[in-house]
């Protein structure tokens, strides 16, 4: 069965320096959720750079390594190109359009639909998350980080992506506010049938929402597998859980 | 720009608005009356209470106007910035030399080849905006400018003398435009014209996008725009308005000399949005008003003010034009100062302020 995400052997570098990443490998079912974690430059958003056709804008280039999406390779691709694809993506700072509405924003994201089809999708990001409906007339640099955030989903949500990449989505936010969107996106991937990959720096909350975990370490792949199984080993419970180094303190 | 703030209950009535919109529409349709017959119902004007200002200065700055609205709109929508637009007006200029002055083409129609050259200028101006950002962009039109005048140059010299190149007399039809009132019942629809132009293109599809892509380019491309694309189109279009102005703007001195087009007339329009508001419409109208017409009012008061005595009127009257630029200028700085966000950017933030007053009491 063909993966919704496969890259295999991925090497990326920027300008003259080493490997951002090196020979990664990861693979995203139909429908299926899988988490990044990693620490600060490890390459996280470098992989999704890769997968989003955004790197070349950064000064990076891939080396080796393929990039599959539903089968078909996206090397090369422009990465505006990639949203008609399937592709959705809610980038790392959130980058709503400030000074554009709320409703503004959400049409920029629609402005690859059909315009039959505009008001629909946004009344059904309006149903995920009614604050956007509340604000839709106000300058979208005058929302809270929170409603900044949705918006930001919100417009990834628009054109019903296949592949939904969510980089950071917990930076900088209070906790149940995170935990409020990552109830609607868990909604989203369920209803929708989308696969998602989330990169985040909360291990225990993308452990949580994700089946499958990778841990990315200095551009390198270090553990893969079933969130259970990654949640436990030593590695992810001392780097990203705390939990042993907890013990030790106390 | 749109500033999305709650759509308050600001003076919602219907009946007023249009009110409002009337009286607009009177004034401007009145004024070419007003300066040139200089007297209200009857009642004569001294040319102080006209504030130093003719007809003619009301057409030219008309004609600017459509240089600062086109530039606002490159900055505001696309959040390019050139120094290029000095260019485009003389690309407009040689453009309506060569349809006009030696095809012979009517002036619509030297309009129109105006237009198209002016975008096809554009385009290729804008080329470097695929490559260069931020001032590495603002240089390359900068560059641009110096081709373009030498090419200008070269062009008069070729096919008209130091003299300059003359035009023709601009008609529509048989409506000549042999008079300032004239000229202005002509320029003032298609300013407004030009303006609810843009001011709608900015609520397109494509507008929206430019507008995203100003704010992050990267989070454009995530979301399906190709902003090389657009940067460029947002260029040639903005360009083909400057370049209306330069054709509209030799026609109306029916002379025009490369020598017109230099760097100052270049760094004017970027003066001009930076004083009525960066990226902004109104902005630009604003602007391009202050610009062209403060320098007169400042002449007019300094030739009055020499009226009075001795040493006072020395210094006024015989170093007028030596005056007016150090005020203009100490005026331009305040207004900087004081208001960075211009002009228009003061007033929506008084009109602001003044709002949340009223909603607390």
């Amino acid at each position: 069965m063909t993966q919704a995400l496969e890259i295999r052997d991925l090497s990326v570098r920027y300008a003259s320096k080493g490997l951002a990443l090196d020979s990664v490998s990861l693979s995203i079912p139909k429908s299926g959720v899988v988490a990044l974690l990693g620490a600060n430059g490890a390459g996280k958003t470098t992989l999704i750079r890769a997968i989003s056709g955004l790197l070349p804008l950064h000064g990076g280039q891939i080396v080796q390594g393929s990039i599959q999406m539903d089968g078909q390779s996206v090397l090369g691709v422009p990465a505006h190109t990639l949203v008609r694809r399937g592709l959705g993506q809610v980038p790392e700072g959130r980058l709503v359009f400030k000074q554009l509405s709320v409703e503004e924003n959400l049409k920029v994201g629609a402005a690859v639909l059909p315009r039959a089809t505009e008001k629909e999708r946004l009344d059904g990001v309006y149903a995920l998350f009614p604050r956007l409906l509340e604000r839709r007339r106000q300058a979208a640099g005058w929302l809270s980080g929170g409603e900044q955030q949705m918006l930001a989903l919100g417009r990834a949500l628009v054109t019903q992506p296949r592949l939904l990449l969510v980089d950071e989505l917990s930076l900088g936010l209070a906790p149940l506010i995170v935990s409020a969107i990552y109830k609607q996106l868990d909604l989203v991937g369920k209803t929708l049938g989308a696969s998602i990959l989330v990169v985040e720096q909360n291990a225990r909350l993308a452990l949580n929402f994700a089946a499958t975990a990778y841990v990315l370490e200095r551009g390198r792949i270090t553990l893969s597998g079933p969130s259970e199984e990654v949640a436990l080993s030593a590695v992810v419970k001392e780097s990203y859980l705390g939990a042993i180094k907890q013990e030790r303190e106390a | 720009m749109t500033h999305n703030v709650d759509s308050s209950p600001r003076a919602g009535l219907p009946w007023a608005r249009t009110l409002r919109w009337l009286v607009a529409v009177a004034a401007l349709v009145y004024l070419p009356t007003l300066l040139t017959e200089r007297q209200i119902f009857g009642y004569a004007l001294s040319n102080m209470q006209l504030l130093n200002i003719g007809l003619s200065q009301v057409n030219l700055m008309l004609i600017t106007m459509l240089g600062a609205l086109s530039l606002n709109y490159l900055t505001g929508s696309a959040g390019l910035i050139s120094i290029g637009h000095a260019a485009f007006y003389a690309v407009g200029a040689m453009s309506a030399a060569i349809t006009g002055s030696q095809w012979g083409w009517p002036f619509p129609a030297v309009l129109v080849a105006a237009a198209l050259s002016g975008a096809l200028a554009g385009l290729f101006a804008g080329l470097p905006s695929l490559r260069v950002r931020g001032l590495y962009f603002v240089l390359s039109t900068f560059a641009l400018h110096y081709i373009v005048v030498f090419i200008f140059m070269e062009y008069q010299f070729k096919f008209f003398d130091v003299v300059g190149v003359p035009y023709k007399a601009a008609e529509l039809g048989s409506w000549a435009l042999n008079t300032p009132t004239r000229w202005y019942f002509f320029l003032l629809p298609l300013v407004v014209a030009v303006y609810w132009l843009l001011h709608n293109s900015l609520r397109t599809r494509e507008g929206r996008a430019m507008q995203a892509m100003r704010d992050h380019e990267l989070a454009a491309t995530a979301n399906g725009i190709d902003v090389r694309i657009l940067r460029l189109k947002a260029f040639a279009f903005s360009s083909s308005i400057a370049a209306v102005g330069g054709a509209l703007y030799a026609y109306y001195l029916t002379n025009v000399t490369s020598e017109f087009f230099g760097i100052q007339f270049a760094i004017q329009f970027i003066a001009m949005i930076i004083i009525g508001g960066m990226g902004s419409l109104p902005g630009a109208v604003v602007g391009a008003a202050v610009w062209l017409l403060l320098p007169s009012i400042i002449n007019g008061l300094a030739a009055q003010a020499g009226d009075t005595t001795g040493l006072v009127r020395s210094m006024l009257f015989d170093h007028k034009p030596q005056l007016v630029q150090p005020i203009f200028g100490s005026v331009v700085i305040l207004l900087l100062i004081f208001a960075p966000w211009g002009i228009t950017g003061m007033v929506s933030r008084l009109q602001a302020k003044f709002a949340a007053r009223r909603a607390k009491s």
